[in-house]
């Protein structure tokens, strides 16, 4: 046992977010300043090319207006205002790895999208209610799961979603998620928490002959989605990595704010960014890595918060956060084990793997396929680089549905040309969108190394 | 009197443009004449500061109390050429505290409003001030537009009567029985707007009287007629920043020196300046080292400035005059005072008086005193209004309105576009057909390059400098053959072709000195995307005319028979 592991430390315990020094978004410091990324732009036009959103919006100006140009037209005056099209980036960040001169192009529309809304957005406007409403999902979502079979019938029931489109612009051609029964933590709760996770991990560590007080041990930050709607995956995680060594905690933890900076509610963002970072650098202070399952969340742990908020301890969250497979390929020979697992069952399929947005710009779009290339029983495909089109809350808006399937489409059909009829993303939201074009069931990458490698 | 006299002026700078201004509005008859553009000379070729007097408050206090009135006077009738930044006189560690006291007694002495702000008061103000500057002196100091400034004094005096004559160039003054009596004058492009490829030609301008406002070209005109006009021509360099590190003035404090002033301007951050005497006005060296040492001793005040971004550099000259018997050594001691020469008195030479020396800020006061002096050769009493009424663009309007709806434009173009077109812009934005931007670095419109066409003809400098169009971070790059394209329709090809060269060559002149780092990235890109789209390299049609007719008309397609078998990418059309 590692002894830098207090006794009484039980990670699941609420975290009040007290103590804490609330923080200005933009202080009046030279940390977020974009004078330099604005002098990197040399004009080529590579991000516009790239945008999703400007290819089926052409009111849409694209990424080279929305970031550097007029980061730049604005500075000569404390009242500019913000172009309103900042609003229809869906924030997917493509633009940010297109850029050959490392422009910070999604910082800027954060920045830009949170200005917007704080000082130009009518507060009482049915956009704006919406779109908080769309990106404090955790809020609905934990109000929902408390009576999950009410939530799923009303939330999807025919007279309501109409009247939800017509008042608040969501659009009622999507199908609201599911709420499972049980939630991830009420599952973790149940089944013993850190303790129960400690003993399955020393046990792991016997069968593979390491040692039992080997320093491996992990925080989950499972999110909001794999929580509330997709528990399966939570718990994919757990035994996966329990099956390798290693001990998972789960700590208090909020929405990881991607939502929220797509629809600039920086201030929403921060107050979560705020408990996140307080809970999980308390751990990598004990030697933890903070690990996702969405590509989005841990996007957010590692680049945005960094780049939107200075909060103590962000730094070091964020250069010890990692996806979970990504995590598990640097430290495990999880290839290894893949390679002489067979999978018969349920997951034995032929899967249409879609990279997401937020996948790619951490460089791991790729990862899924190479990993299970060797599976015996299953096939994986690569459906192509495009975006999905949801992005988040973005597809879930009634005027932009249309885009978003538009954009979708590419990948649609090459969903059609693979072959089997199940899909594959880390992404909760692009499965929800791939799910919505195709009526595949979509599974995470996790699932399967689960049935891969855990007995 | 019974014929209103003509008054011919030599000169299209500020001082030229204010003369013209004045003596229209007092009803006199006047031509201006100018060699190249409007703000060819050092106007256009200076710092942009709207001086509060505060930099000559200890060692000129004559220059410095005129400032401070002018700059309350630009202020009001050239609300859109101006910004009112404000400014600060900061002092490091090393500067004199004994320097800093009498800049300070020396502004109150002037009236100008100064007061003292601590190191992290001014950081506050200007967080990318160096950490170590202890103290500073705000003052109300200001950014300008050159160009627009004397583009609104040309269109004033033009409305009040004026001729305005550019791209024509004095070769003599014209003298009949010991008197100058007019200027003998060359076009470059015939009269008129400038239409490139036009026949020039001579013409002699008969004139009552010749003012000679040509600045450090002054000795040049006065030679023609024998007058020994002793300009001490000073030329000092200024480089331009892709941003603005910082929104005041900011000066150091200390007595003179090099490389001591910042000057946010537009989207810029403009560095200056040197003081060095030379030759030729017109043909002098611009080293790098100059630049160089300027970026270094700047960043002193603003470390941020070491490896920020840089997009051109360029030089001006001063034209400082000061009387045959001061006989200074060093031209930083040279005063920054005007004079009026006035021949007959000076040379026994009637017909024609010279200004020289002075500054951007003090013009429409040089304006006024020579107004004056040229009145009361004709015995004229009319009253000077140029500090009363508002410029063409600066009458009373504001800024914040909702040019979203009201041109369907972008918020940020829409609100650039009006801050330079002050109370113009209804009427140049209001347009019937589409308004694409033309220039996406500083946000500039068709509409805007219109108007600028309808104003100065072909010459794509002249657009230039009215709306800022090409002067961003990509220096033309990307918008260079569109501001070209706005002259079809108007223009035929080979005016096109050489109106775009000129502009390109102007372009690139600036920036090689700016050449490493991203400014380097940029014009590599510039040239590759100038080379392989639009043959810039080396055009095949050599600036020939090309003769379109020989191409096919391609596909017809009102045929639908579905013959054509190459797609315009070159593929087949059902291939893919
Ligand atoms: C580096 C530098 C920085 C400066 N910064 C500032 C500042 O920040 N603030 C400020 O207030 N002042 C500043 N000044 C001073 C200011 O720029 C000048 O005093 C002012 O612009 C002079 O204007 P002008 O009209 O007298 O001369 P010019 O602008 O030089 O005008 C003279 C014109 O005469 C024309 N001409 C010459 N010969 C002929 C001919 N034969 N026929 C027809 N036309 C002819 C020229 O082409 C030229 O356009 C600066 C000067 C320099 C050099
Ligand atoms: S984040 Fe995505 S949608 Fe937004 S500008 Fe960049 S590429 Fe376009
Ligand atoms: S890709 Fe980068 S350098 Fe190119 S235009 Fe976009 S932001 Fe500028």
């Amino acid at each position: 046992m590692s002894d830098a592991q207090p006794t009484d430390f039980d990670p699941v315990e609420p975290n009040t977010g007290e103590g804490f020094e609330p923080v200005e978004v933009f202080p009046e410091s030279d940390d977020f300043d974009l004078r330099p990324g604005a002098d990197s732009c040399y004009k080529c036009s590579v991000c516009d090319t790239n945008c999703p959103v400007a290819e089926v919006d052409d009111d849409f100006p694209g990424p080279k207006f929305q970031g550097p140009e007029q980061w730049r037209l604005k500075q000569t005056d404390d009242d500019y205002e913000i172009d309103d099209s900042v609003m229809s980036c869906s924030n997917c960040m493509r633009c940010d790895s297109a850029c050959p001169s490392g422009v910070p192009l999604s910082q800027m529309h954060n920045t830009a999208r949170g200005e917007y809304v704080e000082e130009q957005m009518d507060k009482l406007s049915v956009e704006y209610v919406r779109n908080r409403i769309l990106s404090n999902y955790r809020l609905s979502a934990s109000i929902a799961s408390k009576v999950p079979r009410l939530a799923n019938f009303a939330m999807n029931f025919g007279p309501a979603r109409w009247v939800m489109e017509k008042t608040m612009g969501v659009t009622s051609e999507r199908d609201f998620p599911e709420f499972a029964q049980q939630t991830f933590r009420e599952w973790w709760a149940a089944r013993g928490g850190a303790d129960a996770s400690r003993a399955n991990a020393v046990e792991s560590r016997e069968r593979r002959g390491e040692p039992a007080d080997a320093d491996k041990k992990v925080a989950y930050f499972h999110g909001c989605y794999s929580n509330y709607n997709t528990p399966d995956v939570g718990k994919a995680m757990v035994h996966v990595f329990e099956h390798f060594g290693y001990e998972v905690v789960a700590p208090e933890q909020k929405c990881s704010g991607t939502p929220m900076f797509a629809n600039g509610m920086l201030d929403d963002a921060r107050r979560h960014a705020e408990v996140n970072v307080s809970s999980m650098s308390d751990l990598v202070d004990q030697g933890y890595d903070a690990i996702a399952s969405c590509t989005s969340c841990s996007m957010a742990l590692r680049q945005e918060y960094p780049e939107l908020f200075d909060i103590d301890g962000i730094e070091k969250v964020a250069s010890n956060t990692f996806e979970a497979i990504e995590y598990l390929r640097i430290h495990e020979d999880v290839k290894g084990e893949i390679e002489s697992a067979e999978v018969s069952g349920e997951l034995a399929q032929e899967f249409a793997y879609h990279a997401p947005c937020h996948a790619r710009n951490q460089g791991l779009e790729r990862q899924a396929v190479e990993l299970f290339r060797d599976l015996d029983g299953v096939g994986v495909e690569d459906v192509g680089d495009s975006c999905s089109g949801i992005s988040g809350t973005y597809g879930w808006k009634e005027e932009k549905y249309e885009k978003s399937m538009e954009i979708g489409d590419e990948m649609f059909e090459h969903m059609e040309h693979a072959e089997g009829e199940t899909g594959m993303t880390e992404c909760p939201t692009c499965a929800m969108q791939m799910e919505h074009g195709t009526g595949y069931e979509i599974r995470h990458p996790l699932e399967l190394v689960e049935a891969a490698v855990v007995e | 009197m019974a014929s209103t006299p003509h008054i011919a002026v030599i000169g299209g700078g500020s001082t030229g443009v204010g003369i013209a201004r004045d003596l229209a509005m007092r009803g006199l008859d006047v031509t201006l004449v100018e060699q190249g553009n409007l703000t060819h000379g050092t106007t256009g070729r200076m710092h942009g500061l709207l001086h509060s007097g505060g930099r000559y408050a200890v060692s000129d206090q004559a220059s410095a109390t005129e400032c401070i009135e002018e700059n309350r006077v630009l202020r009001d009738i050239a609300s859109h050429c101006v910004e009112m930044t404000g400014g600060m006189f900061v002092k490091r560690p090393e500067d004199s505290e004994e320097y800093f006291q009498e800049k300070l007694q020396g502004c109150k002495e002037c009236g100008i409003p100064a007061d003292v702000v601590s190191g992290a008061e001014a950081r506050q103000m200007e967080p990318h001030l160096a950490k170590d500057v202890e103290k500073a002196i705000t003052v109300p100091d200001g950014a300008i537009d050159p160009f627009r400034l004397v583009v609104a004094n040309a269109a004033s005096a033009q409305e009040h009567g004026a001729r305005i004559e550019t791209h024509s160039k004095v070769t003599d003054l014209l003298v009949e029985d010991d008197e100058v009596v007019g200027l003998e004058v060359e076009h470059a492009s015939g009269p008129g707007k400038r239409v490139h490829g036009t026949e020039g030609g001579t013409e002699e301008i008969r004139a009552d009287y010749v003012v000679n406002a040509t600045g450090a070209w002054a000795g040049r005109i006065g030679d023609m007629a024998d007058l020994d006009i002793a300009v001490r021509p000073s030329k000092g360099v200024m480089t331009i920043m892709n941003i603005r590190q910082v929104d005041t003035v900011i000066n150091r404090c200390r007595p003179k020196g090099d490389a001591d002033i910042v000057v946010p301007h537009e989207t810029t951050a403009i560095l200056g300046t040197t003081d060095e005497e030379v030759e030729d006005p017109e043909d002098y060296p611009e080293e790098q080292w100059e630049v160089d040492l300027m970026i270094e001793t700047l960043s002193e005040l603003i470390p941020m400035l070491e490896e920020a971004r840089t997009i051109r550099s360029f030089w001006g000259v001063r034209p400082l005059y000061e009387p045959p018997d001061v006989g200074s050594e060093d031209p930083t001691d040279i005063t920054r005072d005007f004079f009026l020469l006035d021949h007959d008195e000076r040379d026994d030479l009637p017909g024609m008086t010279s200004i020289v020396g002075g500054k951007f800020t003090t013009y429409r006061m040089m304006g006024e005193q020579i107004s004056d002096h040229v009145c009361g050769k004709f015995g004229i009493d009319a009253e000077c209004r140029t500090a009363d009424e508002p410029l063409p663009g600066s009458e009373d309007f504001s800024v914040l309105r909702d040019y979203m709806d009201e041109f369907g434009l972008r918020s940020p173009i829409g609100r650039r576009s009006v801050e330079r077109l002050g109370s113009r812009a209804d009427e140049v934005l209001k347009t019937e057909g589409p308004n694409p931007t033309v220039c996406e670095c500083e946000g500039v419109t068709r509409a805007e390059i219109q108007d600028a066409i309808s104003q100065s003809g072909s010459d794509l400098n002249a657009v230039r400098i009215r709306t800022r169009a090409s002067m961003g971070n990509c220096q033309g790059g990307i918008c260079t053959h569109r501001m070209a394209s706005e002259l079809h329709g108007e223009y035929d090809e080979g005016i096109v072709r050489e109106a775009w060269d000129e502009l390109l060559q102007e372009r690139w002149k600036g920036q090689r000195h700016a050449l490493w780092g991203e400014q380097l990235s940029q014009a590599a890109l510039n040239y590759a995307l100038h080379a392989t789209t639009q043959n810039r390299d080396n055009d095949p049609a050599g600036g020939d005319p090309v003769d379109f007719a020989a191409f096919d008309s391609g596909v017809d397609h009102t045929d639908d028979s579905g013959t054509a078998d190459v797609a315009a990418d070159g593929g087949k059309p059902d291939g893919d």
